[in-house]
């Protein structure tokens, strides 16, 4: 009689799919099938680091925002305008730019034109209507002054200012406090936003530990029996880390689609404008600040688990 | 022969009251002992020390070769496997049938365990008790003595070498408490340690096993299998 061949897995592989099919139900099955069970005691924890997760993105496009506002403020903080007398010789505004080109302190100088100061005025928000208001230009020719330290602008317009070609009324666009101005309110929006974050963070990771507490409360008997029987000590404690994942990871995504969604209406709304308000920030920008709350959700929601089962589940 | 369980001068306080003070004993395969005393005495401390559910203040509990006195938390669900352990008040889940009871026991002890298999060896462990035919019963549609029946099957699902019971029979009538002993003698015969801690006065002293007697916390007696005991009377205190 002729062999059979005896059709089979191999026992070790079989062996394998069994373990990790149970591992995949007790972690992750039996952790969904609990969460929807107590989605009671687990909904002001949803609700409480959506509302973290949501401020979180938006507070974070908007310090990303104002990040790159102050670098734009200050790349503008240190270029200085010379306004030019409309009776200026050309010589003169010559010999001046060559001084300024040879100053050490300086990185660039660039003459702008009357036509080309009325053609920029025109580009900016609201100054179009009045750049048409008047017959002629009003805009004064000037020598942008591009200076390499923003520390040395205030000597460069000392030595511009009373320049033979400088408009005397209005000599440059020298301010000297307006930068530390806006970076003083910058470090206030920062600080103001991290408290902020700090209190909603410190509420929903309380409430998510109390809704875990609650939830190890509510299958005391599970655990106890389960501890009895031998089970190891992450198959008794995995399933609440991954109920708190699941919390902070729903919470996430919603807060991450809102996120993603009024930025990417903001955008399309107004392209020209959302940029004047909010520099740097784009739809790719938006979707990557979307999928770090989503990540922070599944880290403070398991995290926070962690820290209630150390509190509450003796081993 | 080796004891399976072995307490080596244990010492438990909580706080200023000493539960277990000085406590010397062992326990071979396949010995059937009771554990009496008044409420109060340690038995149940005396148990959970076993479990490692505590540990001791002072002295060294081995359990099948595992100090349990310094067991690592990583390592107590390795002790906990080799320990069967039965309530006064079964300790079933009621959202499972008795046949899913004994198999979730089975499946949190050992992953490599598939549901088929442990349906196969969970109603095994019913039949064993007498309850092959209550596999799809939930406990609330079981009477006591049948959900105690349930309780020890979970228990010895996995075949420890050591059960521990917590007042088996407390809850039951004497009819349903003498089944359920037998049931613990079986098992014994198989060459399992069964230690049982009681106040059933009756049983104990039938049954002519060996006999622990605590009293506040100290081994006042131990009276071997075939002895009748003066202090019976202890366990009912």
């Amino acid at each position: 009689m002729a062999g059979v061949i005896v059709k089979g897995r191999f026992p070790r592989r079989r062996t394998l799919q069994t373990v990790l099919a149970n591992v995949l139900r007790y972690l992750f099955v039996g952790a969904a099938r609990n969460w929807i069970r107590n989605i009671g005691s687990m909904a002001p924890a949803l609700g409480s680091m959506t509302v973290l997760l949501l401020m979180s993105g938006m507070v974070g496009l908007i310090g990303f925002a104002l990040h790159n506002l102050e670098q734009v403020e200050a790349g503008q903080a240190s270029l200085l305008h010379v306004y030019m007398r409309d009776d200026a010789v050309p010589a003169d505004v010559i010999t001046l730019m060559n001084r300024l080109e040879h100053d050490s302190r300086v990185a660039s100088v660039t003459y702008v034109s009357k036509g080309d100061a009325f053609a920029r005025a025109q580009r900016i928000p609201g100054l179009p209507q009045l750049a048409g208001a008047s017959d002629s230009n009003p805009f004064p020719a000037s020598l942008d002054v591009q200076v390499k330290n923003i520390n040395d602008i205030a000597a460069v317009n000392t030595l511009v200012k009373y320049n033979v070609v400088t408009d005397p009324v209005n000599p440059t666009s020298y301010d000297s406090g307006a930068y530390q101005r806006i970076q003083a309110v910058l470090f206030g929006a920062a600080v103001a936003g991290a408290a902020f974050l700090a209190l909603l963070a410190f509420v929903a990771i309380t409430v998510t530990i109390n809704s875990v507490r609650a939830a190890i409360h509510a299958r005391r008997d599970e655990v106890t029996i389960m501890q009895l029987v031998g089970a190891p000590r992450w198959m008794v404690r995995g399933p609440f880390v991954v109920e708190g994942a699941i919390t902070g990871g729903l919470a996430g995504v919603v807060a991450g689609l809102v996120t993603f969604g009024l930025t990417a209406s903001g955008i399309a709304a107004g392209p020209g404008s959302f940029s004047q308000f909010a520099p740097g920030v784009t739809v790719t920008i938006a979707a990557l600040a979307a999928a770090i709350v989503f990540a922070t959700g599944l880290g403070l929601g398991s995290g926070s688990s962690l820290v209630s089962l150390r509190r509450h589940l003796e081993s | 022969m080796l004891p399976i369980v072995e307490f080596k001068g244990v010492t438990r306080a909580y706080g200023s009251r000493v539960a277990l003070d000085d406590v010397h004993l062992a326990l071979a395969p396949g010995e059937l002992t009771f554990l009496v005393g008044p409420s109060g005495a340690g038995k149940t401390t005396l148990l959970k020390l076993i479990n490692r559910e505590i540990r001791p203040s002072t002295g060294e509990v081995w359990v099948d070769g595992i100090p349990a006195h310094s067991l690592k938390a990583s390592r107590v669900a390795e002790l906990r496997r080799r320990v069967g352990v039965v309530f006064q008040d079964y300790k079933l889940l009621p959202r499972l049938t008795a046949m899913e009871n004994v198999a979730f026991a089975l499946k949190v002890g050992d992953l490599r365990i598939s549901d088929h298999e442990a349906s196969d060896r969970a109603l095994d462990a019913l039949e064993a008790v007498g309850l092959g035919d209550r596999g799809d019963s939930f406990p609330h549609q079981l009477s006591g003595g049948q959900q105690q029946r349930v309780a020890i099957a979970r228990a010895m699902v996995l075949q420890p070498p050591v059960l521990i019971a917590d007042e088996p029979t407390g809850n039951l009538d004497l009819e349903t408490a003498w089944q359920i002993t037998d049931l613990l003698e079986d098992i014994a015969a198989f060459g399992i340690a069964v230690l049982v801690a009681t106040h059933n006065v009756e049983i104990v002293t039938r049954l002519q096993r060996r006999v622990l007697t605590l009293v506040q916390g100290r081994l006042v007696r131990d009276q071997p299998a075939g002895a009748i005991g003066r202090m019976a009377w202890l366990a009912s205190s």
